[in-house]
């Protein structure tokens, strides 16, 4: 997660930022408060470290109590002793058991949640960050592992400024200012120019104002100098911090001799200024005679006779190695991390951090191990200061304890400190050429990512055999730490571009073609593996609106698919067809949001798809229409029957008629009546042909608003002879203005039909006065309801549901399938019909269908049942 | 049968301009007819005739139902069955055995052709 690890060098920047301002212990605190408040959003927050009586105290806080400090002072999960401390979080303290005893101080501090985020340093805890929260809080890792990253900035800072502090100790003040006794118009009694060191050291004439300002037992290296700048005395702290034997060694040299050629211009200019009578200052670094190169911050003053004559010098010198170091540290951190911010390639970052840790320790070499992604051999990452060839000896060995402290940490995942190579196990496959190029010692710590897992080593070789220094182990550890965002970001920037090459594969695979667009329709990019499946030419949709570029119906569709998937945040899909310039194609929409306002729109070409299942729904409807031929031959002895009745009165009126023309005188009203019944007789036969024609013809359903009121008057127009001839009366009870349901004219017809004749049969045994067909239409919020009454013979008991089965008729003629038939329709439009007997006489049949609204707009076109 | 000289049939068919029809036909041939809307109808009537034309299928008792009455009171009256489903399936075979039945549309022909078998099987019975 690239995001993550930005996030995580952002706010080692911040730390270090923070850290590089503060001057002493105090300034370390508040920029750990400051860097939690501005990178975590946490305004409750402290800072505890154990004194020297292993009590955990509060150094540092922000919005808390004095009353609640009080309170939990001493409060400490973890013991100086403490090795491995993990964050402890307590998202809710009124479920943390061991924590009861201050749920009252807890709750008048406000606070419902906290985490212990510890300061270890070398693996010892040396203190902790509380973090307070209001509200229980649910704390995620990214949180814990960036309270746990400024932790880790803060534990070195508070051990580096406690050294400092506790050498400072003996100090005056803070700050190096030469005080008051030490320099200015020296009072000077005896005779000038006396060289020659007394029993104590000092130049005879010199002794008064030596007891005068104590300079025996000043910390600071003080030394006396002739007018010629040769060395005349030099105080105890002086001989040790020059590394000096005895002050013997030393008397008479050059002073401007211990410092370097380049650095020599600025010595003799504060001489020259001490010369003057003024005090001369310059920083520089000089060799001890041990050969430790150290920073020296230092003032040159008169030491002048009682004419006001400088006749000798005096130096004081501070050892300010730590504190430049520690600036210096600061920088290199802060330019390291800035490094690996802008991305710089990962063996430039590791040099410049192996630089930024040698310059911290005189004589030291360091080499920064990678871990192979098959995670079982080497790769060098840098090592800038040790032989080329030397490295090379390491690239690609595996990983074991054989191989070198690194080999053996990175596959322990603990740190390792060699002291003498020469002799130790674990250098056994590369002690030669190491001995070879004059190391003696390797302590080599493993570098983790920040989910723990071994990246790689950073060791640092030393020519002496000898273990490390706290410091030495402090800033490896540090170093280790930096080397391990270096090689995560690396890794999550690595794998950013991989997963951006990946999507670039996939979308030149992807055979969809993919829309962006704003918000409000502005169709902003595209992405087309074939741009000849472009519709348009990108230049007249770009930069347009979709309501400009599309028809307007399907920009209106789109249009409100955008802001569902806005507002739901789920993809939205959308099935749709264009009409192109010489046929119709289908396309399949799936809409998402993406960067929060923008949509993304992946249109997909389903008109093969589309036909084919076009054709499988043809083929459905064949079937249908095979399945009611079916039916009808199956049935074909009743409707033989129903034919063969008006057929045979047809043909013995007509020969009967024939019969009455051989008459004479001819009866032509009795032949009138005859052909009256052969016409109505033929009708009959006529009106069942065409219900079967009805039956057997194919089409296709098509879905629209209909007012049910309106396909009901159809009907009844439809079947008005029908009913006259069978003296059915009719009732209806249409309810003014219902709204539309949406569904198919000639189904709906059918249903109302089969309903209607159901009823007329129902009643075709009851006496004409007693006969009564009602049709009612109401309407709901939710749908429409037609019911059709009877007063008929009724349904018998329990075949409220069997009525709609097929073939299921409890009349003696019938076919049992327009029933079945309209429950079908009903159902395929999304409605219900249903049976029931009335209270008095006969049966009501109700279908209840959906409004024109809403889901119902959903209902599929499907075949015309 | 045309030279049989004028006869009275008793016509049962629940169809109303089936049984119209059939006496307007018997009717034109010279003969006498009584048109009966079911078998109950007939029976309640109890018309003598000396042919019957009677629908296979009707509500109430049937065709057969009503044949079988009839035989059963010693009523030889000659019998023609007419019916609308297409003449006799194997499963009525028995039922129409000795019956002569005709299937609807049917010409004059076919019709006298019935009545003439009809009477000539009960002349031979009695």
């Amino acid at each position: 997660m690239p995001a993550a690890t930005n996030r995580q060098l952002a706010v080692r920047l911040a730390v270090g930022r923070a850290l590089g301002r503060a001057r002493d212990l105090d300034d370390v605190y508040s920029a750990a408060l400051d860097t939690l408040a501005e990178c975590l959003d946490i305004s409750r927050a402290s800072v505890l470290l154990f004194d020297p009586d292993a009590v955990m105290r509060f150094k540092a806080w922000r919005n808390l109590s004095s009353e609640y400090r009080a309170a939990v002072q001493g409060h400490s999960p973890w013991t100086p002793d403490s090795v491995d401390a993990e964050p402890l979080l307590v998202p809710d303290v009124t479920r943390e058991p061991s924590l009861a005893g201050y749920l009252p101080t807890f709750a008048r501090e406000h606070i419902a949640a906290m985490a212990f985020i510890p300061l270890v340093s070398l693996g010892r805890v040396i203190g902790k960050f509380m973090l307070y929260y209001a509200e229980p809080h649910l704390f995620d890792d990214e949180e814990v592992q960036l309270a746990g990253v400024i932790a880790a900035a803060v534990a070195f800072a508070v051990e580096r400024g406690r050294a400092r502090e506790g050498s400072r100790r003996s100090d005056s003040g803070s700050g190096f200012e030469p005080n008051a006794s030490s320099f200015g118009p020296w009072e000077w009694a005896g005779p000038s120019g006396a060289r020659v060191a007394n029993a104590d050291g000092l130049p005879s004439g010199t002794l008064r104002q030596v007891r005068q300002c104590d300079i025996e037992s000043d910390p600071d290296c003080l030394t006396i100098l002739g007018i010629d700048g040769r060395l005349l005395y030099v105080n105890p702290a002086g001989v040790a911090a020059l590394g000096a034997q005895d002050a013997h060694t030393l008397l008479n040299r050059r002073w401007v001799d211990f410092w370097q050629d380049k650095d020599r211009e600025v010595v003799e200019q504060a001489i020259a200024r001490a010369k003057d009578g003024a005090i001369g200052r310059f920083q520089r670094p000089a060799r001890t005679l041990a050969g430790v190169m150290k920073w020296w911050d230092v003032a040159v003053m008169p030491i002048v006779d009682g004419g006001g004559a400088v006749t000798q010098l005096k130096t004081v010198a501070r050892d300010v190695s730590a504190q430049s170091h520690a600036e210096a540290f600061q920088a290199g951190q802060h330019q390291v991390l800035e490094m690996i911010a802008t991305g710089a390639p990962l063996p430039q970052v590791l040099t410049l951090l192996a630089h930024v840790i040698e310059d911290q320790c005189e004589g030291l070499l360091c080499q920064a191990l990678l871990l192979d992604v098959d995670g079982t051999h080497v790769r060098v990452g840098a090592a800038p200061s040790l032989p080329e060839d030397f490295s090379a000896r390491f690239e690609g060995q595996p990983v074991g304890v054989r191989v070198g402290s690194c080999g053996t940490v990175m596959q322990s995942g603990r740190s390792v400190i060699v002291t003498d190579i020469r002799t130790d196990a674990q250098w056994a496959v590369l002690r030669d050429a190491v001995v070879a190029v004059g190391l003696r010692a390797c302590w080599a710590t493993p570098i983790f990512s920040s989910k723990k897992k071994v990246l790689g080593s950073f060791a640092m070789f030393s020519v002496s055999s000898r273990g490390p220094s706290c410091e030495e182990l402090r800033l490896i550890e540090t170093a280790a730490d930096l080397a391990g965002a270096a090689i995560d970001h690396h890794q999550s920037q690595e794998a950013l571009r991989q997963s951006e090459e990946r999507n670039h594969a996939i979308l030149r695979a992807i055979p969809d073609l993919m829309f962006v667009f704003s918000d409000d329709g502005v169709y902003l990019d595209f992405h087309a593996k074939d741009p000849a499946e472009l519709l348009f030419p990108p230049e007249v949709f770009l930069g347009k609106k979709m309501r400009d570029v599309m028809p307007p119906p399907l920009a209106d569709l789109f249009s409100q698919a955008f802001e569902r998937a806005l507002t739901s945040n789920e993809p939205e899909r959308m099935e749709y067809s264009l009409d192109l310039s010489h046929e119709r194609r289908f396309f399949d929409a799936c809409i998402v949001r993406c960067d929060n306002d923008k949509l993304l729109s992946i249109v997909r070409d389903i008109t093969d798809r589309k036909r084919a299942e076009l054709d499988a729904a043809a083929q459905r409807q064949e079937l249908a229409h095979l399945n009611r031929v079916l039916i009808l031959a199956e049935q074909s002895g009743a409707l033989a029957h129903e034919l063969s009745q008006p057929l045979a009165a047809i043909l013995a009126n007509a020969q009967a008629a024939r019969h009455m023309l051989d008459r004479d005188p001819l009866d032509l009203e009795e032949l009138r009546e005859t052909l009256d019944d052969v016409i109505k007789s033929d009708k009959r036969a006529g009106m069942v042909i065409h219900r079967l024609r009805e039956l057997l013809k194919k089409s296709s359903a098509v879905l629209q608003p209909l007012d049910l009121n309106e396909v009901t008057r159809e009907v009844l127009d439809l079947t008005h002879s029908d009913l006259l001839l069978r003296r059915m009366p009719i009732t209806t009870e249409l309810a003014p203005g219902i709204p539309p349901v949406l569904g198919d004219r000639v189904q709906l017809q059918q249903v109302i039909l089969n309903l209607v004749i159901n009823a007329c049969d129902a009643m075709s045994t009851v006496d004409p006065s007693e006969r009564e067909l009602r049709l009612t239409t109401v309407a709901d919020d939710e749908c429409v309801q037609i019911a059709i009454s009877d007063r008929g013979v009724g349904i018998p008991d329990g075949a409220f549901d069997s009525v709609f089965d097929p073939f299921v008729t409890h009349r003696a003629d019938g076919l049992g399938l327009g029933l079945a038939i309209s429950r079908s329709i009903v159902v395929a439009h999304r409605g219900r019909i249903q049976a029931e007997n009335n209270a008095d006489r006969g049966a009501t049949f109700r279908c209840f269908l959906p409004l024109a609204t809403g889901a119902a707009d959903a209902v599929p076109a499907g075949p015309r049942l | 049968m045309a030279d049989a000289g004028p006869l009275s049939f008793a016509v049962v068919d629940d169809d109303e301009a089936v049984r119209t029809a059939l006496r307007r036909l018997l009717r034109a041939m010279g003969h006498e007819v009584s048109v009966f809307a079911s078998a109950e109808e007939y029976e309640a009537i109890a018309v003598e005739a000396d042919c019957l034309i009677v629908d296979v299928r009707l509500p109430g008792l049937n065709g057969f139902e009503l044949r079988e009455r009839l035989r059963t009171r010693g009523s030889l009256i000659p019998i023609v069955f007419i019916t609308g489903d297409g003449g006799p399936s194997p499963s009525d075979a028995t039922a129409h055995a000795g019956t002569p039945t005709i299937a609807k549309p049917f010409s004059e022909g076919d019709l006298i052709a019935a009545i003439t078998q009809a009477v000539a099987s009960a002349a031979n019975v009695s």
